[in-house]
């Protein structure tokens, strides 16, 4: 099983960009089909949009296992339930606290109105896919692919505001984007459609639209730091990497420590009044004045959540498990009988014991099947990348009591089985910290302040991350 | 209250000067004959057109002009009143979709863009699915978008009802594709090529997955919410072991949707089997719900189908028993789309605008203060900010409206309009008696308020919870009393001829064959909608056929709808 993890080491530098061809090799058995829904469920608002965006065909059929059992349903502010609250529908709890609202805006663009911005197109140009054909006619004008929305929204904007009260206008779409990218050529569907959410606002004044810019990349931030456990730093872009059209560029970024490379989180852009100059998106101030308006976009998608899951796989070579807050599974109840052992008991203890941490809001799958080993149980759950393993055996049924195994350090407890849910909850709790605090040290042991060229490029070789004037 | 005199932003008026005038409900004639010309004139103006009722667009493939024009409908802001309802119903469902600020037109024609108070609706209908379809034993996922089409091809009923409406891409990263690519229009082959890849064995059933997405239809004759050329939707696929697996989860996803439309839509919808001629493309069988509008049409809001073996034969996706022996799956798929939104608001709507049961109701409760002096406004304002944490509180979607520039009683039309099921009213004296007074969406006038309502919290949100319990019921109470009074028993098909020509539906036994049912169609505009599951105890004699022995046969289903279309 750890002999999958080499797969995970790409052979290409994510330039600049979320790269997703980086999960083209990913092994298909790798625990990220788990991971999407938990994902989604944390973070993406649009039920069901999950982060499963993952589009490349082949790279991970992920033998979905469906939950047949009812799904839990109350909260325990741990994040470990199945309903929309605060942990798990984080990101658009967030934003609806800030007056932000869901919309939708068509997946099609029309060519004009696609090349209204000069620089944005430029940008974008190459890599967008177009629908010629409808039915068995062709179109009299081919109509693209949205690669961004900017230009799909911003006429909206244009005739929505007209006052200072239509002012701020705040939206959010979740949806499906299409980048056809010729850098790493894949066979025909893969990988060039993702899904993600895209934020577009518009201000009366640059200080609430440099505000916004900031507030939002704490949430993305904490989204990496809360619930993946991956460290990262934010920062501002420079002009070469600042988004086409935009005015400056702010983003957080990962880095994985093995390889010293960085990875593009997400970023949040301010776009200053370029666009709304170009779609003439003005509106009467309070003084009876024309002014144009200053906008902002921010996105985060399913490639940049997974190129963090990346990091965060690539953190270590051992323990390699999915921090508890997004991990679709948090425990695996797996009975071992022996010989002799009444198995029809250990059976029904199993049962009764996901029974009451379903109860108790956390999310468990027992593995009854009969046709494997208990230790082929192990590897296969640990490969799943579950958090957590609780063992039933006959001796642990003699003293009442279950073995709980972590799976990041391998770490083994009996837990008597009266105090079985509380202390569960404390181990995975325990888990999220352990995760992050590792990735912390090892990207803080990689961290290098250089003040001179010749230090750059002597720490650039050691694969450290670089901060410098 | 009477209705206030309007105050138009004067760029509003800049931009549809057509319709400043029309803040009266009375000046409708006027109206009318605008609308009329102004589609036509679009017509043979080509491409800015998008006129969505004007069928003779139909060749018309893509709009050149670069914005949304600002002359169509659905971007309009609310000027004081709608068309109403019962003058004509389709110019009212498009300026509900327009003053309510729930969808706009995009730029390439047929599409739409949902503005946040129609998509929040859309929000409402996934959060109530989602956790049913979690419950259900569904897990969700997503598929690619693209589609080569060759998949298409490879299910042949399928490809034959789908080729006519697909999108293709051709060009990609500014290079011809060697594979033509097919924007979905649904996902049953895609599903059916990863599920040839993750089943092998009996343990790898049932399968049972669900995904929210958006497909893309090349329709011609398009209406918002209804239908366009791209909606949102969610479609579950699944694959089972055995041919009753497949139709009993098929049965129970129906069942699921009727529950919705009842109990959180409010729409008394009729749940059966769909015909032949109107079965999927590829499905064994088709089961739908089906909604009557206001105007009387009938709106399909949601379909499960029985996929058989159709699309597991094509793609191969087989799996060993436990016997060791190779099998096609049986498999089904069910959708409702963000049409099921456009039935919302033409089962509810009235005169004055939408009317959305409180379930769905993006915003239940709107506040509304009410003062005169400076003096009365601190303590109004504080008395209504303290009540919205009250409201939120307990759970209630609430809204304030204290803008300054707008008078009380146009705020009232204009929430009613939105559709808000209650308003809460706060004055100065209102503040002194702590207590408030409630008006329903529901009842106009006196008989829908309820007058000095304690401010105390505990009273007021009991009150206030019971009121929203009262119009949710009471809006299902009246779907059901106007479907039932427009579904006629018909025994001949002379009567249904006349049942269908005064615009209703027509219920009667029906065994009769494919081209009859065609025939029908042809002859009188009607289809059939489903064959009910309820069925009426007794024997019946098909009114086409009145063959007794094929009755028999079909006993239990040869009980059709029929719909009228004008």
């Amino acid at each position: 099983m750890r002999a999958q993890r080499g797969a995970l080491e790409t052979e290409h530098q994510p330039d600049g960009g979320d790269d997703f061809s980086l999960f083209l090799s990913l092994d298909r058995n790798l625990p990220i089909c788990f991971l999407l829904d938990r994902l989604r469920l944390a973070m993406l608002r649009l039920p069901g949009v999950a982060l499963s965006a993952i589009t490349c065909l082949d790279s991970w059929p992920p033998s979905p296992t469906p939950r047949r059992k009812k799904e839990v349903k109350k909260e325990t502010g741990l994040g470990l339930t199945h309903r929309k609250d605060e942990n798990f529908d984080f990101f658009g709890v967030e934003i609806e606290k800030m007056n932000i609202k869901n919309a939708y805006f068509p997946l099609f663009v029309t060519e004009n109105v696609l090349q209204k911005e000069k620089d944005h197109i430029e940008g974008f140009a190459p890599e967008v896919a177009w629908v010629t054909k409808s039915g068995h006619s062709e179109l009299e004008v081919p109509i693209a692919i949205r690669p961004t929305s900017e230009t799909a929204m911003y006429p909206y904007f244009s005739k929505w505001i007209s006052g200072h009260r239509d002012l701020p206008l705040k939206l959010n779409q979740w949806c499906n984007v299409v980048r056809w990218e010729f850098s790493h050529p894949t066979p025909f569907i893969r990988s060039r459609e993702f899904l993600w959410q895209e934020g577009h606002t518009a201000f009366a004044t640059q200080a609430e639209a440099d505000q916004e810019v900031l507030q939002i990349l704490e949430l993305y931030l904490k989204i990496y730091e809360e619930f993946l456990a991956v460290p990262v730093v934010k920062g501002r872009k420079s002009e070469l990497e600042k988004f086409a059209g935009g005015y400056y560029t702010t983003s957080v970024e990962a880095f994985i420590p093995n390889t010293g490379r960085g990875i593009q989180g997400v970023t949040s852009h301010c776009l200053g009044q370029n666009f709304s100059k170009m779609f003439e998106i003005n509106f009467e101030n309070e003084k009876g004045e024309k002014s144009m308006v200053w906008q902002n976009s921010w996105a985060y998608s399913s490639r940049a959540i997974l190129s963090g899951v990346m990091v965060m796989l690539h953190g270590d070579d051992k323990g390699l498990i999915l921090p508890p807050k997004v991990a679709a599974v948090l425990v695996v109840v797996i009975p071992v009988p022996y010989k002799d052992a009444d198995s029809d008991a250990i059976f029904n203890t199993c049962s009764s014991t996901i029974q009451r941490l379903r109860e108790s809001e956390l999310r468990a799958e027992a593995d009854l099947r009969d046709n494997y080993s208990p230790g082929w149980k192990y590897s296969h759950w640990e490969m799943k990348g579950v958090p957590l393993r609780i063992e039933i055996g006959p001796k642990d049924l003699a003293n009442n009591q279950v073995r709980v195994v972590r799976c990041d350090n391998g770490a083994k407890t009996d837990i008597p089985t009266g105090y079985l849910v509380d202390q569960v909850k404390e181990i995975l709790i325990s888990i999220q910290e352990c995760l992050f605090n590792a990735a912390k040290q090892k990207r803080d042991a990689c961290k290098k302040v250089v003040n001179t060229w010749d230090e750059f490029v002597l720490a650039m070789n050691e694969k450290k991350m670089i901060l410098a004037p | 209250m009477a209705m206030a005199a309007v105050r138009l932003p004067s760029l509003s008026l800049l931009r549809y000067p057509s319709k400043s005038l029309l803040s009266c409900p009375l000046s409708l004639a006027p109206r009318l004959r605008h609308l009329r010309p102004r589609a036509s004139a679009h017509i043979s103006g080509g491409g800015a057109s998008r006129c969505i009722s004007a069928r003779s667009l139909a060749k018309e493939e893509v709009s050149s002009s670069a914005t949304p024009s600002t002359d169509r409908k659905p971007s309009s802001s609310y000027e004081g009143s709608v068309t109403p309802r019962s003058v004509d119903f389709n110019a009212w469902y498009l300026d509900v979709i327009a003053s309510a600020e729930l969808a706009d037109y995009g730029p390439v024609r047929g599409t739409m863009v949902i503005r946040p108070y129609g998509y929040a609706i859309w929000e409402a209908i996934q959060e109530y699915l989602n956790v049913k379809f979690k419950e259900t034993g569904h897990s969700n996922m997503y598929f690619p978008q693209f589609i080569p089409y060759s998949f298409i091809e490879k299910e042949a009923s399928h490809v034959e009802g789908f080729s006519p409406e697909l999108a293709l891409v051709t060009i990609g990263g500014g290079k011809e594709l060697e594979e033509k690519l097919v924007v979905r229009p649904t996902s049953e082959t895609i599903v059916n090529h990863m599920f040839t890849q993750w089943i092998q064995s009996y343990r790898d059933l049932p399968l049972m997955v669900n995904q929210w997405a958006n497909v893309t239809r090349w329709e011609m004759r398009t209406k918002p919410f209804v239908r366009t050329l791209e909606f949102l939707w969610q479609e579950g696929h699944t694959a089972h072991a055995t041919a009753e697996e497949a139709e009993t989860e098929a049965l129970q996803m129906i069942d699921v949707y009727k529950k919705f439309a009842y109990e959180q839509a409010a729409i008394p919808v009729i749940a059966g089997r769909k015909s032949r001629a109107e079965t999927f493309a590829g499905a064994a069988r088709t089961y739908t719900i089906e909604a009557m509008m206001g105007d009387r049409k009938a709106l399909q809001a949601g379909t499960s189908h029985n996929l058989g073996q159709n699309f597991s034969r094509a793609f191969g996706t087989q799996f060993t028993d436990e016997n060791g022996q190779r099998q096609h799956v049986w498999q089904t798929s069910w959708a409702v789309s963000t049409r099921f939104v456009g039935g919302i608001i033409m089962t509810h709507g009235d005169d004055a605008g939408l009317m959305l049961p409180p379930r769905i109701a993006p915003i239940q409760v709107v506040i509304v203060p009410i003062w005169k002096t400076a003096n009365d406004k601190s303590g109004v304002i504080d008395a209504v900010s303290s009540l919205k944490d009250l409201l939120l509180k307990a759970g209630i979607k609430v809204k304030v409206d204290d803008s300054e520039q707008r008078t009380p009683g146009w705020k009232f039309n204009f929430w009613e309009m939105k559709g808000v099921p209650l308003r809460i009213e706060i004055g100065p004296r209102d503040v002194a008696n702590k207590s408030v007074v409630v008006s329903r969406r529901d009842i106009p006038g006196k008989p829908g308020k309820d007058f000095g309502i304690s401010m105390e919290p505990s009273v007021l949100v009991a009150h206030l919870k019971s009121r929203l319990d009262d119009i949710q019921a009471s809006l299902l109470h009246r779907a059901i009393s106007f479907r039932d009074s427009n579904i006629v028993d018909v025994n001949s098909y002379e009567e249904l001829k006349a049942v269908i020509a005064q615009g209703k539906w027509a219920r009667g036994p029906w065994s009769a064959s494919d081209s009859e049912e065609q025939k029908v169609k042809e002859e009188t505009g009607a289809t059939i909608r489903c064959f009910p599951f309820e069925q009426p105890l007794g024997k019946m004699t098909c009114f086409m056929t009145a063959i007794q022995a094929l009755l028999q046969k079909y006993w239990s289903e040869c009980c059709r709808f029929w719909e009228g279309i004008n």
